[in-house]
């Protein structure tokens, strides 16, 4: 067990020092910062020192050097566009990002395991049927489009929730409604097809001639095994909870970490994306690494508990 | 030995491996039919495959043409609406539908070339990955792990940002964004048929690598792979239009389904219809995908975990 | 397990409810919101109107700018013409900053200096470089020099001069400085929760007009139909960032009005350095195939103000006897044919992404240019590339915009003059003509230059000549607030309607 865990903590390592790699080549292959830096009438000559000055006119891997040696030290530097340390920067914005992902995989979870459930207990009825096209419906929709659906129906028309900010659950609701809604679908169709599968089990069945009661049959033995396959896909979307937020922070104006990398992306603020980008990103494999350790966690439970 | 079988081997490597999936494909068309749900879909996504590729000749309005003063007319069916415009114009009087239809064909477009673009990366270097081993096999599993863990639309900005945005280069960084799943998958299958008997004679009589790659191996992965490629479509058109709306998509004027949500953005509160009816387009494109991919899905390994 | 793992999940949302800051609606709290939000709080170091608009709630300069150009007393009691170099300023009495330290002629002097300071890298200097330096008299008053006669001087110094604290920066540093400012102006920072909103006090000691408002809290929403919904539903008093459309909305929903602001003025500038453009004929072409009156009428609802030249009608120094090229493309062609381009011309047309309604006008425009033979293809950039290629030279015809400002000097050099910008024009009678336009103190001789220079830039066409676009900002019926040209929320005048 000690052994896979170190395993994986050099994965986690080394991907994220992948991932920095390839985003410091891509944001300084875009352009430079200078230019937007500077008033309209500067000279080319002020650009030119102000290049030299922050190390711009160094070749790449210089530059990346630099960046490293610093960041080891957990210094990343300064953002070009707001003159504050970028780590501020993303610590400020970070649980915002994060209310927005749990909240959404909450929504996810509680509305769609149950219907899961339901679905597979109700077999073939027009419950199952609704359901599971709703299902289908909700992972067919460009998930920015909806949220900008639900603004138009329940803010502009209705007045019922306010428009876009972060303040109170009102404001949360339609973005993790927006970005959870996939994923909810998601939920829902995985619980129903690993249900489907135990509830036909032989075990199963010979409990339910023992007469014991549906839903302890269900919620002990179906929901288990359900578990590992719903923590593994939690765990994997959660990479494009993150990568989701992107767009729905836009949309709704939530003051988190997607809506500023696109910002800093287009202001070529370098310090900022490289910040941003190693922060999501560890945040993205440590949660990989925690669904694995989970994974080996539940495996052995399950595996030897069903035989009797 | 069979003359034109040595002087054009690869014909003959065809038509030997094409056969069996002929069969194969049939049999799968017939369970597609059998089931209601896929029948649907795959009806629909023809219906708009078709419409995509056929409307030049039945509906002539240009998409380009402006049309100022006849700006933001909604569709037909409400007031102010009228039948020169089916669905309506949008902010500079150019006609809605004519430019869904259009737009289909950028979305389905990129859709399916990122798909093939990914696909074709995510073979070569699944195949490689998993026939040849080793330190190879770790590397591209490495490189890899770093692209999966890699926020995709941040990779995808930020390509963009030095690349310009162009139809040619959304086609690339969509595709080599997600080659990933189809290398993984096509890895998997071959380490396990790597051992297969028939595989190991092959080798040992002395056919080259190749040979045993597209003859034993390819035909076996590649229906998993064609549905796990025609489902990625549908997320890769989500994609699409969220980079276009991110204002990163295909430069105007040529409509878009994502920037046409973008440019209708501005007008949510009084012209529904430009918000509206290019994501119900999204929508029942990707539904379509989804339910024949489901179909098949089901036609072929029904045991595949539902996701 | 799964019990623990929900349990969790649900204590973080709650956290996150009771985490989230209650926004008490008191009567004496303003609530503006706009569409970006500030970078930083220190107004020399930033240009962008958002945090300038954010900023001037908080410094004051030495004298409130007026609308046609003038200037009124603020820090500043007195002022007196020393020489055609050379003028005296006197400050009042008893000035103090927000943290009590008293304003003097030295904080003047300091402010003046950090202007130049290459460390803040300040966007305004070059507005303020004619000024040579300041030379402090006595406890409040100073002589301030320029190198030539600068006749905006004293209105750009209203404008680009915050005075700052000098013990207080000294003591905390310019990157602290950034989001804890010190100013000498009505409102003070009273908390900055970065993504969320600014919140401003009223500074009981300021030695102006205490305005009415205790507090004043400046929130962003970038999205523009949000906006719109919190000024009608009450959320918000005022709001900036109304595209023209909206406008109608909100003058029929009965609950804000619309107070006029900063005019925006785009222009299609002209690399007239290569063919085809090189050619004076083909540039009035370009000028003649754009129906100014119909993209007026479509998207601005006839409320943008056609521009005749390059100076705006509503500044003075325009020449009256110009009028807006008229929509003619049977001219434009006949111009084109003239000089060479019987088959009409194919050429690039850049614009920027980051600005609503400019891709709009964009395609129209490229449609206009299309029916009388320039086949405009589009390139839109986002706004480092857009910036970064029209330094280079690399764009053909470009759409960027100014800011239609009373003081004609204060873009017509910067983007003529080739002293300062030269990438896509240049012309020396025009630059001598600047020269001579800001040293000459007379209002009515420095109009007669500019008369010249709009007439001149108007025959050679090194831009075609758009509109202005006047900004609006909407203010809820329990507000009284008039917007002023320069465009910045100044929240000091704002004060409830009765």
């Amino acid at each position: 067990m000690l052994r896979y865990i170190l395993k994986r903590l050099w994965h986690t390592v080394y991907v994220v020092i992948g991932i920095s790699m390839i985003s410091f080549f891509f944001i300084h292959l875009s352009g430079d910062p200078v230019l937007l830096m500077l008033p309209g009438d500067a000279s080319d000559q002020e650009i030119e020192e102000l290049r030299g000055q922050l190390g711009f006119n160094d070749p790449l891997y210089v530059q990346y050097v630099r960046f490293v040696s610093k960041a080891i030290r957990g210094d990343f530097g300064e953002s070009l566009y707001y003159h504050v340390p970028v780590m501020e920067l993303v610590i400020e914005r970070l649980p915002a990002s994060l209310e927005l992902a749990l909240a959404a995989m909450v929504f996810a979870l509680v509305l769609g395991v149950p219907i899961g459930i339901i679905s597979a207990v109700r077999r073939g009825s027009m419950l199952d049927m609704g359901g599971m096209f709703g299902a289908l419906l909700g992972l067919s929709m460009p998930h920015f489009w909806l949220g900008i659906m639900l603004m138009l129906l329940f803010s502009v028309q209705l007045g019922w929730l306010p428009t876009s900010g972060r303040g109170t659950m009102a404001h949360l609701l339609l973005p993790a409604i927006s970005l959870g809604l996939s994923l909810m679908a998601m939920f829902a169709r995985l619980t129903r097809s690993v249900m489907l599968e135990v509830l036909s089990l032989d075990y199963i069945r010979t409990a339910r001639a023992k007469g014991l009661m549906e839903e302890i049959v269900i919620a002990k033995h179906a929901l288990k095994n359900a578990l590992i396959p719903l923590v593994t896909v939690a765990g994997m979307q959660f990479g494009f909870l993150i990568g989701g937020t992107v767009i729905i922070e836009t949309v709704f104006a939530w003051p988190g970490l997607g809506r500023l990398v696109v910002q800093a992306i287009f202001s070529r603020d370098y310090p900022l994306v490289q910040a941003i980008v190693f922060v999501l990103s560890l945040l993205f494999v440590g949660m990989n690494l925690l669904v694995d350790i989970l994974y080996v966690y539940l495996d052995p439970q399950i595996s030897y508990s069903e035989e009797k | 030995m069979n003359t034109r079988a040595t002087v054009f081997p690869g014909f003959r490597l065809v038509a030997e491996n094409l056969l069996p999936h002929f069969r194969l494909m049939l049999e799968t068309a017939r369970e597609v039919v059998r089931r209601p749900s896929a029948l649907a879909g795959g009806i629909l996504l023809l219906l708009i495959l078709g419409t995509s590729l056929s409307f030049p000749f039945w509906y002539h309005t240009d998409p380009l043409s402006q049309d100022l003063l006849a700006r933001l007319t909604p569709p037909v069916w409400q007031s102010g609406g009228g039948w020169g415009h089916l669905l309506g114009t949008d902010n500079l009087g150019r006609d809605v539908l004519s430019r869904l239809l259009y737009g289909s064909r950028v979305s389905l477009l990129v859709g399916f070339a990122a798909v093939f673009v990914a696909e074709l990366v995510g073979i070569v270097l699944g195949l490689i990955s998993g026939y040849y081993g080793g330190k190879i096999d770790s590397l591209i599993m490495r490189i890899a792990d770093v692209f999966m863990a890699y926020p995709f639309m941040l990779l995808t900005i930020s390509v963009i940002a030095v690349l310009g945005p162009s139809i040619l280069n959304l086609i690339f960084v969509l595709g080599i964004s997600d080659w990933v799943t189809y290398a993984r998958t096509i890895r998997g299958s071959v380490l396990s048929l790597k051992r297969k008997e028939f595989v190991e004679a092959s080798h040992a009589i002395g056919t080259p690598h190749i040979i045993i790659i597209m003859r034993h191996i390819l035909p076996n992965v590649i229906s998993p792979l064609l549905i796990l490629g025609t489902l990625r479509v549908a997320n890769i058109i989500i994609w699409e239009s969220g980079l276009s709306y991110l204002g990163m998509g295909a430069p105007p004027p040529m409509p878009t389904w994502g920037r046409m949500l973008a440019e209708g953005r501005v007008y949510i509160a009084d012209a529904w219809w430009l918000v509206t009816l290019p994501g119900l387009a999204i929508m029942f494109t990707i539904l379509s995908i989804n339910l024949l991919g489901d179909g098949l899905r089901d036609a072929l390994d029904p045991r595949l975990i539902n996701l | 397990m799964k019990k623990a793992y929900f349990l969790i999940l649900a204590a973080l949302m709650l956290s996150g409810i009771f985490a989230s800051p209650g926004m008490a609606r008191d009567a004496d709290t303003l609530i503006v919101v706009q569409e970006s939000e500030p970078v930083g709080l220190d107004l020399m170091r930033s240009s962008l109107q958002n945090t300038m608009s954010v900023c001037y709630n908080i410094h004051d300069t030495l004298f409130f700018p007026q609308q046609d150009a003038s200037i009124k007393p603020a820090l500043a009691e007195k002022w007196e013409k020393l020489d055609d170099l050379t003028w005296k300023i006197t400050l009042r009495k008893g000035i103090t900053f927000q943290n009590g330290e008293p304003l003097n002629a030295e904080a003047v002097k300091f402010s003046f200096d950090r202007m130049f300071d290459p460390e803040i890298k300040s966007p305004h200097k070059g507005k303020l470089s004619a000024f040579t330096g300041i030379k402090v008299l006595d406890d409040l008053s100073f002589e301030i020099k320029t190198a030539k006669p600068f006749a905006p001087g004293l209105y750009m110094l209203a404008i680009y001069l915050p005075i700052v604290p000098p013990e207080y920066i000294k003591k905390v540093g310019n990157t602290e400085y950034n989001t804890n400012p010190i100013g000498c102006g009505p409102y003070k920072l009273a908390k900055w929760v970065r993504g969320e909103s600014i919140i401003l006090e009223r500074y009981e000691n300021y030695y102006g007009p205490k305005p009415y408002y205790r507090k004043v809290i400046f929130k962003t929403v970038p999205e523009e139909t949000s906006r719109v919904a919190a000024l009608l539903t009450g959320e918000a008093d005022v709001i900036s960032g109304i595209a023209v459309h909206q406008r109608k909305k909100i003058l029929e929903s009965g609950k804000a009005y619309l107070t006029s602001q900063m005019g925006v003025m785009p222009y299609l500038g002209i690399n007239t350095y290569e063919p085809p453009f090189n050619d004076v004929r083909v540039r009035q072409a370009v000028n003649y195939a754009i129906n100014r009156e119909l993209i007026n009428k479509a998207l601005f609802n006839d409320k943008a103000i056609l521009c005749n030249g390059p100076i705006s009608p509503r500044t003075f120094g325009h020449a009256p006897d110009l009028k807006p090229y008229p929509f003619d493309p049977a001219k434009a062609k006949a111009l084109l044919t003239e000089a060479g381009y019987p088959n009409g011309i194919d050429v690039r047309l850049a614009y920027p992404t980051y600005m609503s309604q400019i891709q709009e006008q964009a395609e129209a425009i490229a449609a206009n240019l299309s029916e009388a033979g320039i086949r405009a293809k589009l390139e839109p950039f986002e706004r480092a590339v857009m910036w970064q290629r029209y330094k280079a030279k690399k764009h053909q015809l470009y759409i960027y915009w100014w800011d239609d400002a009373p003081e004609p000097d204060r873009y017509m050099y910067s983007l003529f003059n080739s002293k300062s910008r030269d990438y896509y024009y240049k012309n020396k009678t025009v630059d001598v003509l600047l020269d001579l336009g800001r040293t000459i103190i007379d209002r009515s001789e420095r109009a007669k230059v500019y008369n010249e220079i709009d007439r001149i830039l108007y025959k050679d066409a090194p831009w075609a000549y758009l509109y202005v676009i006047p900004e609006v900002f909407g203010v809820s019926n329990k507000v009284f607030y008039e917007g002023d040209r320069d465009g910045f929320l100044n929240m000091r005048w704002a004060r409830p309607r009765t």
